[in-house]
């Protein structure tokens, strides 16, 4: 069997014609990845089991004569932060080494209606803080197109095996870039919803405000048939909006649309490899007879300022509740023997990374008394000043376009002693965070012997059709190229 | 903002984390590099703006305050690492 461009849609016309059993290519799959996750290192954990029974039961559905559902055996991995009812979930953190899920997240529960197969749990930094999943506190994690490189993060493990074919399509997370950096790393496709399209409960939150769980694919039309079945309202995530996102039929009109160009994005940093993909994309698009407009989002250079501030600000709330009494424990420490304060200090010493650690400690900073004003409400105020810049954009442009990072995959080790230079990774990816708005990261074309470079497109709230739509046109053209 | 040793202990402190002295230096000279960078945003004019806590809709949700079942609670109390009688068991929070 071709795992090599074995897409959800392809895969589905290969189940719904019999070509094969949902049973023989879950073991396909998973003798491919014993071997090549060897040498990538995406999965932290398969869920065999789980897979096996969950693809039997789909083959006898399917010869019951049930009709079979687009996502059905689909294999499919997750993000470790994402809980799977029953099995370990460790958001790569030590401090959940022993942690079992109780529950199965909104998202799984949805896909699993859905007929998904699951096969593993993938690699990301330590509860998504990072851009390398080099904070992995488990393993590093390769690019597959090139060994010595990071595949980006925090869904790196994700990205990685989209990328090596060890799965159809995966789901990650993406609080400040964590779906679209490590998918233009890897010249995958990763759509980051808008804040409130999809439930986030069961997902190990790092900050609330900014988080949202999201599909990584081979093309822009998995993206939507993945993205189609996660989204909605969910009573039990009360951020989440009664919205249903439908897949456009590849007819969605895009003519006479207006792309806008922030200059902010362009002025500079930019290396040759990317701003040569950004100018590709762009004579692609404009082939689509799409109209290009240069627009300006003034704030876009205090977005990183405003996102270490109220992001570690959420981290520092969400992880006190990893205080070594809940969940698992991973010292061996008897409640008799050490005080209360003694458990908290010595677990989440440590429990936590360096990363981790760093983000608690900035975010117990300008959360304290004396600092929330100048720190805190600082930021938030210049939050709302970045999102009334993408407001007044959108009465000009229907979608926006960026670079999705300043450079394509960095080497591993590269940006790991200065978490500064880490950070400006994602300089073109925090501000849609900020915002709430939606963003999908494509590759440029198929790349062979280079490295990846993808570009971002920004849509409106709840307008995930417009940039699926572009999307979906592009993929056309590149195979047009071809 | 500078940030001495002393700031750094009392923030380790309110955060419960335990912090080894070999990596004190190196997580010191981190964060006040960070805290250089914020200063940018004192630039920013910020009068009469409203602060913006997230989120695409801005409104709160509420729903009635009901029992909705057990559902997972059994599940959870037994993933408690510690438990004594469906409780979770914690030392003495008082001596």
């Amino acid at each position: 069997m071709d795992l090599k461009n074995l897409t959800i849609k392809k895969f589905h016309n290969g189940l719904a014609n019999k070509d094969f059993s949902a049973f023989e290519v879950t073991k396909v799959f998973f003798d491919y990845i014993e071997e090549k996750d060897r040498e990538i290192g995406a999965y932290l954990r398969l869920t065999k089991d789980l897979a096996l029974s969950q693809a039997n039961k789909v083959d006898i559905e399917l010869a019951k004569g049930k009709e079979l559902g687009i996502l059905s055996g689909a294999p499919i991995a997750i993000k470790d932060n994402i809980l799977i009812d029953g099995e370990p979930a460790t958001a790569a953190s030590k401090i959940l080494g022993n942690y079992r899920a109780s529950y199965d997240a909104a998202v799984i529960e949805k896909l699993k209606s859905a007929g998904v197969i699951f096969l593993g749990k993938t690699n990301m930094d330590e509860f998504a803080m990072g851009s390398s999943t080099e904070n992995s506190a488990f393993k590093i994690t390769k690019n597959p197109n090139d060994l010595e490189r990071v595949p980006g993060g925090s869904s790196g493990g994700s990205a990685a095996a989209v990328a090596s074919d060890m799965c159809v399509a995966a789901l990650g997370s993406d609080t400040g870039g964590s779906i679209r950096q490590p998918a233009g790393f890897c010249g995958v496709v990763g759509l980051k919803p808008t804040y409130g399209a999809v439930s986030r409960y069961g997902l190990i939150a790092m900050a609330s405000s900014l988080d949202q769980i999201g599909p990584i694919a081979k093309t822009v039309e998995d993206a939507a048939i993945l993205f189609e079945a996660i989204a909605g309202k969910d009573e039990l995530d009360s951020t989440s909006i009664d919205y249903k996102y439908k897949i456009q039929d590849t007819k969605y009109k895009i003519q006479n649309f207006t792309i806008g160009l922030p200059k902010e994005y362009f002025a500079g940093g930019l290396s040759k490899e990317v701003e040569n993909g950004i100018e590709e994309a762009i004579k692609n698009l404009k082939s689509l007879k799409i109209e290009f407009k240069e627009i300006s989002l003034p704030h876009t250079k205090y977005a990183l300022s405003c996102y270490y501030i109220i992001m570690p600000a959420e981290v520092s709330a969400n992880m006190a509740r990893f205080d070594g009494i809940r969940y698992s424990r991973f010292l061996n420490l008897k409640s008799e023997i050490l005080n209360l304060k003694d458990i908290y200090l010595k677990t989440r010493g440590e429990g936590f990374g360096e990363e981790v650690k760093r983000r608690i400690i900035l975010g117990t900073f300008v959360l304290s008394s004396g600092y929330y004003d100048a720190y805190y409400i600082k930021a938030q105020k210049v939050r709302r000043l970045i999102k009334e810049d993408f407001d007044k954009a959108f009465k000009e442009v229907d979608v926006i376009l960026t670079p999705v990072s300043p450079t394509p995959a960095f080497k591993i080790g590269e940006k790991t002693k200065d978490p500064l230079k880490m950070y400006l990774e994602d300089i073109f990816t925090i501000p849609v965070n900020l915002a709430g708005l939606p963003a999908i990261s494509i590759p440029v074309k198929k790349y062979q012997d280079e490295l990846p470079v993808g570009f971002q497109l920004i849509g409106k709230p709840f307008h995930e059709a417009d940039i699926l739509g572009i999307g979906k046109h592009y993929e056309q053209l590149a195979i047009k190229n071809d | 903002m500078k940030i001495d040793k002393q700031n750094l202990k009392y923030l380790a402190e309110l955060s419960k984390i335990e912090l080894n002295e070999k990596s004190e230096d190196k997580l010191l000279k981190d964060i006040q590099a960070i805290f250089d960078y914020f200063e940018e945003l004192k630039e920013v004019d910020t009068k009469n703006i409203e602060s913006m806590s997230g989120g695409t809709i801005e409104k709160n949700v509420f729903r009635e305050d009901e029992f909705m079942g057990a559902g997972t609670s059994r599940k959870l109390i037994d993933a408690f690492p510690e438990k004594e009688n469906g409780f979770l068991k914690v030392p003495a929070v008082f001596e």
